[in-house]
């Protein structure tokens, strides 16, 4: 039986660090290669001896595709090609293409420079991995080889984030990498046609939960903000060059006009240059309105926010600044967070996960006091003013945490089975005893399986693709000719032809055009078989009873009794004899085309029996 | 084009003026809209859909950021978190928490028999919390059990039969308060009855052959109870004493429907300090207490455009934390904050403390119009916290801003 397997190598039951092995049609593909952001040792990364203790991965992976350019989707990749070793395709759509080199190599920088660890990819392997990158469109398939082929939906979440719908032949799976099912300020809702992939593997980091709405969330913010700003503090946004920024700041903009607000708002330096690159670029990936309104006005070109210098951190009154790195590690952010941490009236909101170690890690949890490691200090004395170092900072700005990410709740993941008409379903990401619920829901509501493997633990599906065959025309008007009822769809019909592979396709033809067609030469194929029997009469005269007995059993067959000694029954040849010794066991001969099988047989079997006594041997 | 875009300003204006209005406020959006919200824990609530054929119960829990008072901005955890769920296939129009257990009480309409849902045998231990849910047309109770840590799936655990089951209206449930986990239930005054949801076994029936429907059902004490027909007439019972009814006429108008909220304080043992508020179909408040049912404390019309001539979600509630306050919701998409000290004895209209727009203000595309409020309640501690659900699965949590205290 056709099936397909799944593997979660670091998805199934677990947060961050997605990576799953598909098997379909004798493909093997693996679906994301993120990293565990909480780990520092091997833990972090997918646990790929699950395929190298059989050999290298270029052997066994026939593609890989990254959905999109969250770390813990995309951030073993370099490991995985430059130092475990693979040099086939892997997929990921153009914005990923673009940012997830750019995440990778933060990302290097903050675990190799910062927290000093050897035995990480260095940024040549970043470089080498991405020449590896095939570039995917949405709603475009793309044939990875002969027989597998890969089509990217839109999933929103995030810029450039794809579901991927996997082929092979009429077997199919679709992967939804993390996706939202409704649209916000820059990004549309995820979407896929009905194509009924017989498994659809879906995230559900958030399958147990009901999301608080966007709207609330904004209202959030802006309340923090405006507080802040009324106050007359200074709120510092750290954010990531790409992402949730823009969205904030169409929302800001949008605030501050209808408020009237007057307090600056900038954006660090080279931030909106880059981002209004990637956003032109990618334009077709954010929402409807964006696209829209992109012709009259460059969203992504404010009225009250400006690029900032760094000589305005020290300006008195209120303020918003926009900053990278969104993590406090390093660079601009870190120097305005030095500056303005002493001050109760300021505010800073994290709008993002900071992995551990970094500035940001510390004081979302609560850290009063940072100590500054000597190196960092030296770097900063260099880049500061005189007087502004410490060595250690007294943090006693407003620390703000909220999340933005765009992720399908129960809700969402129902609608996407919907839209999808999956015929099994499968969860990764989530703890299987929380969903037991949703498992039930999922199998009642759409009675299909819903399965939710551990990681290491494979699930089969089996499968029944339908495999289409052309038959030619003159193969069915033969058939017809033979008579019989109308065909009918409903009801199989038995016919015989000949089966041509070819071309990849698969055509029943009758055998006289197979073999003009392949040039192959008809080979005969004959049965022959011995029957004895007692039958105490001359050779000839056993014959001509055979003869009288044939003619009297098969009604409607051409049967002769020719000069040279045999019976023939429509090809079938019957001779008959015996030996000196005993003249009265006769032996029969009996041979026959393969053409006539049934009828062959069946006369041996007939003949088996013996002949009826007081058969006229005339 | 113009009316789109007066409908975006109009929606617009609320979430600038929400600002300022409210300290928090979420949204959440069911799949299946609930007329009931119960609290099975202090952070956890019961909802339960009311749709003709299949129905979900979900336990939720409220998210961190609503009991985190101190260093609120580091929670970044908003979500309800669905705890526990199960399948029911009636419609749900009551759902109660059992105090102290584990269980809940439905009443569903499509049988002809209380459910009771307990847990596995095998985990006995968490008969700790319970609920019972009664559905809108039929006289039947089903218990469920929430379930403990190991599972997240609600189970039906038994199904109380009622003998009376002669009327075509809803059970209303109250649980008991102390003692071995029981049940007052009933869908008119004669039939009220206290069942033991362990045995089923029948503890105190009323046997007065009073036909009036019953609209609300509440203990005041651990053997008093209050009941509010659909006339208005309120009845004080005892369980311990089944001749001794006490019936206070409302002599209210024909055709007026009536609902009941009542003020408990359970650290009181004087079940004659509590305040009993009954709202009318006609949008009158009438404030009494326990001593004089008959003479009302004070009362007050509503200002309120009716947006459905159903009364099936009238609701009043009293703040648990909050002095004089008290809730209203069912006539339209509006929840209506009152604040009962200035009000007097002569029946004169009031305006609100505060009103919740929020249903009103979905940004689906929903018909907002026609958006009711199908529940609200109270949040126990928090004083300006309230719950509430409307027709089109929303659930909105909010803290309103006491403008008092705001100003100064």
């Amino acid at each position: 039986m056709p099936e397909i397997k799944v593997t979660p190598l670091g998805a199934g039951q677990d947060v961050g660090r997605s990576c799953i092995l598909v098997s379909i049609g004798g493909k093997n593909i693996m679906l994301d290669c993120g990293m565990h952001m909480g780990f520092n040792d091997d833990r972090r990364f997918p646990d790929f001896s699950y395929i190298t203790q059989q050999g290298r991965l270029t052997e066994f992976l026939d593609c890989v595709i990254i959905s999109h350019f969250h770390l813990d989707h995309c951030g073993a990749l370099p490991y995985m090609s430059e130092m475990v070793g693979y040099d086939g395709p892997i997929y990921m759509t153009h914005p990923t293409k673009a940012i997830c080199p750019i995440l990778l190599e933060d990302f290097r920088k903050i675990t190799v420079d910062k927290k000093g660890e050897t035995n990480f990819f260095t940024s040549q392997m970043i470089k080498d991995c991405m020449k590896k990158v095939v570039p995917l469109n949405l709603h475009q398939t793309v044939q990875v080889d002969d027989e597998l082929e890969i089509k990217a939906y839109y999933a929103g979440h995030v810029l450039g984030a794809a579901m991927v719908q996997i082929k092979v032949g009429s077997e199919s799976v679709v992967y939804t990498g993390d996706y939202n099912m409704t649209p916000d300020r820059h990004l549309g809702a995820a979407w896929i046609d009905k194509c009924r992939p017989d498994i659809l593997i879906s995230e559900s980091t958030y399958a147990t939960t009901i999301r608080d709405s966007k709207r609330c969330r904004e209202r959030d913010f802006l309340k923090k903000v405006h507080e802040t700003v009324e106050r007359g503090g200074k709120v510092l946004i750290p954010v990531f060059a790409l992402g949730r920024a823009q969205e904030l700041c169409i929302l800001l903009e949008t605030f501050w006009e209808r408020m009237n607000m007057k307090a600056p708002i900038y954006f660090s330096t080279g931030l909106t240059e880059k981002a209004n690159h990637y956003y032109k670029l990618f334009i077709t990936w954010t929402n409807q309105k964006i696209r829209k309104t992109f012709v009259q006005r460059n969203m992504f070109e404010f009225k009250h926010i400006k690029a900032f210098d760094r000589s305005y951190a020290d300006n008195p009154g209120p303020m918003v600044v926009f900053a990278t790195p969104g993590m406090l590690h390093a660079g601009q952010s870190l120097q305005i967070f030095k500056k303005w941490a002493g001050n109760e009236k300021n505010m800073i909101i994290m709008p993002g996960y900071c992995v551990q170690g970094t500035i940001g890690h510390k004081i979302l949890n609560g850290q009063k006091k940072l100590e500054m490691e000597n190196r960092q200090t030296v770097i900063e004395i260099e880049r500061c003013e005189p007087g502004c170092c410490h060595l250690s900072l007294e943090v006693k700005l407003q620390v703000e945490y909220m999340s933005f990410s765009a992720h399908a709740d129960a809700k969402g993941i129902m609608q996407l089975i919907r839209m999808a008409e999956p015929r099994n379903m499968l969860l990764v990401h989530g703890e299987a005893k929380k969903m037991e619920f949703l498992k039930d829901k999922i199998e009642q509501e759409f009675t299909i399986n819903c399965f939710m493997p551990a990681n290491g633990e494979t699930t089969t599906v089996i499968t029944n693709p339908s495999v289409p065959v052309d038959i030619s025309l003159n193969l069915l008007k033969r058939e017809m000719a033979l008579g019989g009822p109308l065909p009918d769809p409903k009801k199989p019909r038995t016919m015989h032809g000949t089966l041509i592979m070819k071309d990849n396709s698969l055509r029943l033809v009758s055998p006289e055009q197979a073999l003009k067609e392949l040039g192959l030469n008809e080979h005969q194929l004959r049965f022959t078989c011995r029957v004895q029997l007692q039958d105490p009469h001359s050779d000839p005269d056993t014959l001509s009873r055979i003869y009288t007995h044939l003619k009297s059993v098969l009604k409607g067959y051409t049967i002769q009794h020719l000069p040279d000694g045999t019976v023939m029954v429509e090809s079938i040849v019957i001779k008959v004899s015996s030996s000196a010794e005993e003249p009265n066991t006769k032996v029969l001969l009996l041979s026959w085309s393969y053409q006539d099988e049934d009828l062959g047989s069946f006369l041996s079997t007939l003949l088996k029996k013996g002949l009826p006594s007081g058969l006229s041997s005339m | 084009m113009g009316e789109t875009s007066s409908v975006e300003n109009e929606f617009d204006d609320w979430f600038i003026e929400s600002l300022k209005i409210y300290n928090n406020i979420h949204e959440y959006q069911l799949e299946h809209p609930t007329r009931v919200i119960e609290w099975t824990s202090e952070k956890t609530i019961c909802v339960a859909g009311y749709s003709s054929d299949k129905n979900e119960i979900l336990e939720l829990l409220l998210p961190l950021k609503l009991f985190t008072d101190d260093n609120q901005g580091l929670c970044a955890e908003r979500d309800f978190k669905v705890v526990h769920g199960g399948f029911s296939d009636g419609s749900i129009h009551c759902l109660k928490h059992i105090p102290g257990t584990r269980y809940i009480i439905v009443a569903i309409d499509y049988v002809t028999s209380f459910c009771c849902h307990e847990l596995s045998s095998s985990n006995c231990c968490f008969l700790l919390r319970c609920v019972v849910t009664n559905d809108g047309f039929n006289s039947n109770l089903q218990v469920w059990d929430l379930g403990g840590e190991d599972c997240d799936v609600i189970k039906r655990t038994g199904v109380l039969q009622l003998k009376s089951a002669s009327s075509d209206k809803g059970v209303k449930i109250a649980p008991g308060l102390t003692g071995d986990p029981c049940v007052l239930h009933g869908s008119q005054i004669s039939d009220i009855q206290l069942t033991e949801l362990t045995s089923g076994k029948p503890l105190y029936s009323l046997g007065k052959d009073i036909p009036d429907l019953l609209s609300s059902l509440q203990f005041v004490s651990g053997s008093v109870f209050l009941a509010c027909a659909c006339n208005g007439d309120l009845y004080v019972g005892d369980t311990r004493n089944p001749s001794g009814l006490q019936n206070n006429p409302a002599g209210g108008r024909e055709g007026v429907h009536w609902c009941m909220g009542v003020k408990t304080d359970l650290s009181s043992s004087d079940p004659s300090s509590c305040s009993v508020a009954r709202l009318s179909s006609a949008c009158q408040v009438v404030v009494s207490d326990l001593r004089d049912l008959r003479a009302p404390l004070f009362q007050a019309q509503l200002h309120v455009q009716r947006k459905t001539t159903s009364d099936d979600f009238m609701k009043v509630t009293w703040a648990p934390a909050l002095d004089n306050c008290l809730a209203v919701s069912g006539f339209d998409g509006m929840v209506r904050i009152y604040d009962t000290a200035s009000w007097r004895p002569e029946l004169m209209e009031f305006q609100p403390l505060f009103i919740h727009r929020g249903h009103m203000m979905s940004d689906d595309q929903f018909d907002t119009s026609s958006a009711v409020v199908t529940t609200h309640v109270w949040h126990p501690s928090r004083p300006r916290t309230v719950l509430s659900a409307a027709v089109d699965g929303s659930v909105h949590v909010w803290d309103w801003v006491d403008k008092a205290t705001a100003s100064c």
